[in-house]
């Protein structure tokens, strides 16, 4: 509840399938210290994270889809 | 010039999108000559230069993007 008040970053990334956003959850939980959910059916991610958003970014490309940032998303 | 050619399992491939990142972003690396990927085989075949790629090198790059790499024993 205490990390609610944290902004959260939304990224968009060009999955299609499962097997896309699994791929998204592998290379994030790697990469470590990230919390997030994967939004498929609009190809969102979510993540709240002490890494920075160009890190994160970098991290959701190695997935060789395209990826860009949206903005923060205020959680309520 | 020197070519060789590995088979290697991918796990975590469900859709044919998953399969063409994996072809571009590893088609895209130094010293890759073909790269063909089955959904159906859950493989990668790869023709590459062993001055620039190992096996291990190849492994690692389909691991980065957040798929399962595997080195099947394969010297005929």
């Amino acid at each position: 509840p205490q990390r609610s008040a944290m902004p959260k970053h939304e990224f968009f990334v060009d999955m299609t399938c499962e097997g896309c956003s699994n791929a998204v959850t592998r290379v994030l939980q790697k990469l470590g210290g990230v919390q997030f959910d994967i939004d498929l059916p609009n190809k969102k991610v979510c993540i709240d994270s002490e890494h920075n958003v160009d890190t994160l970014l970098e991290t959701l490309k190695k997935t060789g889809k395209n990826a860009s940032y949206i903005g923060e998303k205020s959680a309520q | 010039m020197e070519v060789k050619s590995i088979a290697l399992g991918v796990e975590g491939m469900t859709c044919n999108s998953c399969v063409q990142t994996i072809e571009q972003h590893v088609g895209r690396m130094n010293g890759i000559h073909n790269i063909k990927v089955s959904l159906e085989d859950k493989n990668a075949v790869i023709i590459y230069d062993p001055k620039l790629q190992t096996p291990a090198t190849l492994q690692e790059a389909i691991y980065d993007m957040g798929f399962d790499a595997t080195l099947a024993d394969s010297n005929p």
